[in-house]
C-alpha cells in the first residue's frame, strides 16, 4: 500500500465518522453557516446596545439548525432608519427606534408599501428613558430648578424672547441658545415639536388636525425654532456636541435622560469637565423613549433571521443586560429590577419624575406637526464651496454636481443659497438671495459646473465666510459647506488668517456662530485643514469618495 | 512504512468504535424520545408556570412528557387555534369564556367542538382571579378612595378620566389629565371583562345584560368620551408590567386582575411607590382553564399527557404557589388567609379575601355584541 492511498483511505474514514456524528460537528470545523442579523437601532443606546452585541457575537450562539448567530447593528436616527427601510435604501432585520411614538405613522407608510404589517409580532421594550430638556445647572437655577416647575412653555417663552438670559439676570450668558434633532429623521426631534405644538395651543392631550391649522400655533413655532442653533440627524450625536462645547454653544437640548446621566458619570469620574447638567422634566408632561424591538414582517427577512433575531431579543430582555442597562442611565424594562444609582440627583436626574405624559397624538396629527414645522423652521443662509481644481475630474466631478444638485432640493424656498466655486481663483457662480427665486436656475448652473486650475482652498474658505458675515441674517442657521479634494496650492491668504477669522467669531456668538461643515473629497484631500476648520465652529468634517459623497450632503442637510 | 500502517489501522478502529457508539446511542434513545405537550396560555400565568414547570416529571408509557410554553392574549389563544396558525395540545386563556365560545364556534362550524365545556375531565379550571381597579396609592387618595369607593366606582372613574381639568380638579395640576387603561377587549380577557363590569353598572344591574342594552344610543354616548381617553394594552400579564415599568406618569389607574396586581405589588415599590387594589362592587372572575384540544395531531398519549399535567396544576404544592403568586386556588383545600399568604402580606395594599357578588357571564352573542360595541366607540 503507497502511502498516498493511505491518507486518501483515512481522509475517507475521518469524513464518514464526523459526519455520523452529526452535521453541526462538521460545520463548526470547516467554519460552519451563519445566520447573519442586521439591525439598525436609535443611537441613544449605542453604548448599551454595542458591548452586548460584541459578546452576543463571541458566545457562537446557534438557531435550532445549528447556524451561528451574527448579530450586526448600526446605530442610526429612528425615523431616518424607517425612511431608509421603506425607501428599500436598506433592509435590516430588526428595527429599534428610539421610541413608539413613531410606529403608527411607520405601520400606515409600511402597509401601504408592502401591504402587510410592519412587525412580525408584538414588539417589546427594550429599556426606557423619559424625554427631557438636559440644561446646564446654572441656567436651569436661575429658572427656578429644583423648586419651581418648568414646562415646555417656559422653554417656548425663553426661546421666544428678545432679552435670553438678560431676563433672568444674566445678561453674560447671552441669548438662549436651544437645541433639538431633525424631526423628519430622530426622534427626540420629533418629540420636541409635538410638545411644542402642544404647548402652543395649550394643550395636554386630544391634540387635532384642527389645532395644527391655527395661525397663531404656526407663530409660536416660527418663533420657537428661532433659537435654535441647527438640527441634526440623531439624538446621540447632539448631546455629544452639547456636552463637547459647553454652556456657550448651548443652553438647553431636547434629549434623552440616558444620555443626562452618562454625561454625568463622566463628569463625577473626571472624564469631562464640563460643569454639571441637570435633567428638566417639563410639567405640562413629556414623552417616554421605550425602544421597541421591532422584529420586521419583512420578504427579505427569513423565518431563521427571525429565530435569530429572537434569540438576541430574549438575550437583551436577561436580567444581567437589563441590569447593565442601569448602569448606563437607561430604566430596565423589567420592572423587578428597581430603580437605584446612578438614576439620582447625583447624576442630575430624578428616579420620580416625570409625574405626567403627554398624549401619543393619532398618525395624522404626527404627520401634521412634521408639515407645520418645515413651514416654521428656521430658515437657513448656506454658502457651498466647490473645487473646481483639475484633479476634480471624472468621476468626482460629476458625482459632487450631482450630489450638490440634491442638496438644493432638500432645501425650502424660504433658504438662501449662495454657490463660490474656486481652483487658482475664486468666483461666486450664484449670490446669497433666497432659493424660491431662482431653483430652476441655479439647479441648472451647477449642472454646468467644469474643472480646471489649482486649489485656492483658504482663499475660497475665508471669502466665503466672510461674506456670510456681512450678508447673513444672523436670524438664521449659517452655514459654509466646503468641498475639496486636495491640498491648498495657489491661495493668497494664509491658514492662519483662516483659523483667526473662525476663531475670533466663533467665541463671540457661540453656539449662533457661522457653522462650517467639511468634506474631504477623495484621498488627496486635506483631511487636517478641513477638520480645524470645522470643529471650531461646532460644524463637522465628512469624508466623501464618489460613490458616498450624495449620503455626506444629505446628512449635511439634516442639520438644516 | 510500518508506523503508517499502524496508524491506518489504528484510526480505522476508533472511527469505527465511535461510529457505533453513536448508532447504539441513538437506537436506544429512540425508545425515550419525549412526548412533547404544547401548551398555549394567556401571559398572566406565566411566573406560575414557569416557577412550577420544572417539578413536573409525568410519563406515558415509560416517555417522559416535555412541555412546550408558548404565551399570548386570551382572545389570541382561541383566534389562533380557529384559524390554524398554532397548533397546540392544551390550552389555557384567562377565562372559560373564551372556551365556551371556541366550543360553540367550531361545533357549528364542523359539527364536533374542539373543546369540552368546562367541568369535563380534560377541561377544568385550576385557579382564579377577579378583577380589579389598581392605581398608584398617592394617586387614589388625591382622588379620594381612601377605602372601597363601592357603589359608584365606576361612575366616579368615568368623570376623572372625561375632565377636561384632569387632576387640576383634584388639586393635582402637576400630574396632567387622568389616565386609565384596561386592555383590548378583542385581545384580552380583562379587557372584555372590565368593558363587561362597566356596561352592566351603567345600567344598574349584574343579571341580564341583553344585546338591546348595549346597542342604546344613550349608553353609547355616555362611553365614547370614557373609551376616547383610556388608553388600551394588548396582553394583561405585558400590560401591567407596564404600568410598574413606565409609573405613574403614564398610567393613574387600570383594569387588570388581582393576581397581576399582586405579582408587581413589590415591583411597583421598588421603582415609583404603593399600589392599590379597589374592587368593583359586583365582580367577574378569570377562571383560568385547562382544556385539551380535539384535534387530530393531539394523539391519545398527549391526551394522557395534558390530563396529567392538569392533575398536577390542582395539586396541593402546585396550587400553593399559585397562591403565593397571588391567585385563587381551585383547591377547596387551600386557605386564602394563612399567614404567609399574600391576601395577609398585602392587606394594607387593599386586598381581600371575600369577593362581592358575581355578575352573569352573558351568552356568546351578547358579548359579541359588546365587542363590537367597543369597536365603534372606542377610537
Amino acid at each position: 500500500m503507497n502511502s498516498r492511498f493511505n491518507k486518501f483511505i483515512v481522509v475517507i474514514v475521518l469524513c464518514i465518522t464526523l459526519i455520523a456524528c452529526g452535521s453541526e460537528t462538521v460545520g463548526s470545523l470547516v467554519g460552519g453557516k451563519e445566520v447573519e442579523v442586521n439591525l439598525v437601532y436609535g443611537s441613544e443606546k449605542q453604548e448599551w446596545l454595542e458591548p452586548l452585541v460584541a459578546e452576543y457575537n463571541a458566545a457562537e450562539n446557534k438557531t435550532a439548525d445549528g447556524s451561528t448567530i451574527v448579530i450586526k447593528a448600526e446605530p442610526m436616527g429612528s425615523i431616518e432608519a424607517i425612511n431608509a427601510i421603506i425607501g428599500e435604501e436598506i433592509q435590516p432585520a430588526v428595527w429599534s427606534p428610539a421610541s413608539s411614538v413613531y410606529l403608527p405613522v411607520a405601520e400606515a407608510r409600511w402597509q401601504e408599501k408592502f401591504g402587510n404589517e410592519l412587525a412580525a409580532k408584538t414588539p417589546p421594550d427594550l429599556v426606557l428613558s423619559p424625554v427631557v430638556i438636559a440644561m446646564w445647572q446654572p441656567m436651569a437655577e436661575a429658572l427656578g430648578w429644583p423648586n419651581e416647575p418648568i414646562g415646555w412653555s417656559d422653554i417656548s417663552e425663553l426661546a421666544i424672547s428678545e432679552e435670553g438670559w438678560t431676563a433672568y439676570g444674566y445678561p453674560e450668558w447671552g441669548e438662549f441658545k436651544f437645541g433639538h434633532t431633525h424631526p423628519d429623521f430622530s426622534n427626540s426631534g420629533l418629540v420636541a415639536i409635538l410638545a411644542q405644538a402642544y404647548a402652543g395651543v395649550g394643550k395636554q392631550r386630544d391634540l387635532t388636525p384642527d389645532d395644527l391649522l391655527s395661525p397663531e400655533l404656526a407663530q409660536f413655532m416660527e418663533q420657537v425654532e428661532s433659537s435654535i442653533i441647527h438640527y441634526g440627524s440623531s439624538t446621540g450625536f447632539f448631546a455629544d456636541t452639547m456636552f463637547n462645547r459647553g454652556p456657550s454653544y448651548l443652553s438647553a437640548t431636547v434629549m434623552y435622560e440616558n444620555l443626562v446621566v452618562a454625561q454625568e458619570t463622566k463628569r463625577l469620574t473626571g472624564a469631562s469637565a464640563q460643569i454639571p447638567v441637570v435633567a428638566i422634566y417639563p410639567k405640562e408632561g413629556t414623552f417616554w423613549t421605550n425602544n421597541p424591538y421591532v422584529i420586521l414582517n419583512a420578504l427579505w427577512v427569513s423565518d431563521t433571521q427571525k429565530e435569530a433575531a429572537e434569540a438576541f431579543e430574549a438575550f437583551l430582555l436577561d436580567r444581567p443586560q437589563q441590569e447593565r442597562a442601569i448602569a448606563l442611565g437607561f430604566r430596565p424594562a423589567d420592572p423587578s429590577i428597581p430603580l437605584g444609582s446612578p438614576l439620582d440627583t447625583d447624576h442630575g436626574v430624578d428616579p420620580n419624575q416625570p409625574q405626567t405624559v403627554l398624549e401619543v397624538p393619532e398618525a395624522d396629527v404626527i404627520e401634521g406637526a412634521q408639515y407645520l414645522w418645515r413651514q416654521a423652521k428656521r430658515p437657513v443662509d448656506v454658502t457651498l464651496v466647490v473645487d473646481t481644481s483639475g484633479s476634480m475630474s471624472g468621476d468626482k466631478i460629476n458625482t459632487a454636481r450631482n450630489s450638490l444638485v440634491e442638496f438644493i432640493n432638500q432645501l425650502s424656498n424660504r433658504d438662501r443659497v449662495q454657490i463660490v466655486l474656486f481652483n487658482s481663483q475664486v468666483s461666486v457662480l450664484s449670490p446669497l438671495t433666497p432659493l424660491a427665486d431662482k431653483r430652476e436656475e441655479l439647479v441648472r448652473r451647477v449642472s454646468g459646473i467644469i474643472e480646471d486650475g489649482d486649489t485656492s482652498l483658504y482663499d475660497a474658505a475665508l471669502e466665503a465666510y466672510q461674506q456670510l458675515e456681512t450678508d447673513g441674517d444672523p436670524e438664521h442657521i449659517r452655514a459654509v459647506v466646503v468641498l475639496s479634494d486636495g491640498e491648498d496650492t495657489s491661495s493668497v491668504r494664509t491658514w492662519q488668517e483662516v483659523l483667526q477669522e473662525i476663531g475670533a467669531n466663533g467665541e463671540e456668538e457661540g453656539g449662533n456662530s457661522i457653522k462650517i461643515f467639511t468634506i474631504a473629497f477623495g484621498s488627496g484631500a486635506d483631511t487636517t485643514v478641513l477638520q480645524q476648520m470645522a470643529e471650531p465652529t461646532g460644524g463637522k468634517q465628512f469624508t466623501g469618495d464618489p460613490a458616498t459623497i450624495d449620503d455626506v450632503y444629505a446628512e449635511i442637510a439634516l442639520f438644516f | 512504512m510500518q508506523s503508517n500502517k499502524l496508524l491506518f489501522f489504528g484510526i480505522i478502529i476508533i472511527a469505527a468504535v465511535i461510529v457505533a457508539g453513536m448508532f447504539l446511542a441513538r437506537s436506544l434513545l429512540v425508545n425515550n424520545d419525549p412526548i412533547i405537550l404544547s401548551v398555549l396560555y394567556s401571559t398572566e400565568k406565566d411566573a406560575w408556570l414557569t416557577d412550577i414547570s420544572s417539578g413536573f416529571a409525568g410519563s406515558v408509557n415509560g416517555r417522559p412528557i416535555q412541555l412546550e410554553f408558548e404565551k399570548m392574549g386570551s382572545r389570541e389563544i382561541y383566534l389562533s387555534v380557529l384559524d390554524d396558525s398554532r397548533q397546540p395540545d392544551l390550552i389555557s386563556p384567562a377565562s372559560s369564556l373564551q372556551i365556551s365560545i371556541l366550543h360553540d364556534q367550531t361545533e357549528a362550524e364542523a359539527g364536533t367542538p374542539v373543546v369540552n365545556m368546562i367541568g369535563a375531565e380534560d377541561c377544568r379550571s385550576v385557579v382564579s382571579t377577579p378583577l380589579v381597579l389598581v392605581a398608584w396609592q398617592e394617586r387614589a387618595e388625591a382622588l379620594g378612595w381612601l377605602d372601597n369607593p363601592d357603589a359608584d366606582m365606576w361612575e366616579q372613574l368615568q368623570s376623572a378620566v372625561v375632565n377636561p381639568q384632569g387632576w387640576a380638579a383634584y388639586n393635582h395640576p402637576e400630574w396632567g389629565f387622568f389616565k386609565f387603561g384596561q386592555t383590548d377587549p378583542n385581545k384580552s380577557n380583562s379587557g372584555l371583562m372590565a368593558l363587561l363590569l362597566i356596561t352592566y353598572d351603567y345600567f344598574d344591574k349584574v343579571t341580564g345584560l341583553s344585546t338591546a342594552d348595549i346597542i342604546a344610543d344613550e349608553y353609547a354616548q355616555w362611553f365614547k368620551e370614557f373609551g376616547k381617553f383610556t388608553t388600551v394594552g394588548d396582553s394583561t400579564g405585558t400590560f401591567m408590567q407596564e404600568i410598574v415599568a413606565f409609573g405613574p406618569s403614564k398610567y393613574d389607574m387600570v383594569a387588570v386582575y388581582e393576581s397581576t396586581a399582586i405579582e408587581q405589588i413589590e415591583n411597583a415599590a421598588g421603582r415609583y411607590g404603593e399600589l392599590r387594589v379597589y374592587y368593583p362592587p359586583a365582580t367577574v372572575l378569570s377562571d383560568h382553564p385547562f382544556c385539551v384540544l380535539h384535534a387530530d395531531w393531539v394523539t391519545s398519549d398527549k391526551a394522557d399527557a395534558a390530563r396529567q399535567f392538569i392533575d398536577y396544576l390542582l395539586s396541593q404544592p402546585v396550587q400553593e404557589k399559585a397562591l403565593a403568586l397571588g391567585f385563587r386556588p381551585a383547591n377547596p383545600n387551600i386557605a386564602l388567609d394563612t399567614p404567609d399568604s399574600p391576601f395577609n402580606r398585602y392587606a394594607a395594599n387593599g386586598l381581600k379575601t371575600d369577593l362581592p357578588a358575581e355578575v352573569e357571564l352573558p351568552s356568546g352573542e351578547v358579548l359579541n355584541t359588546l365587542i363590537n360595541f367597543w369597536n365603534r366607540n372606542h377610537r
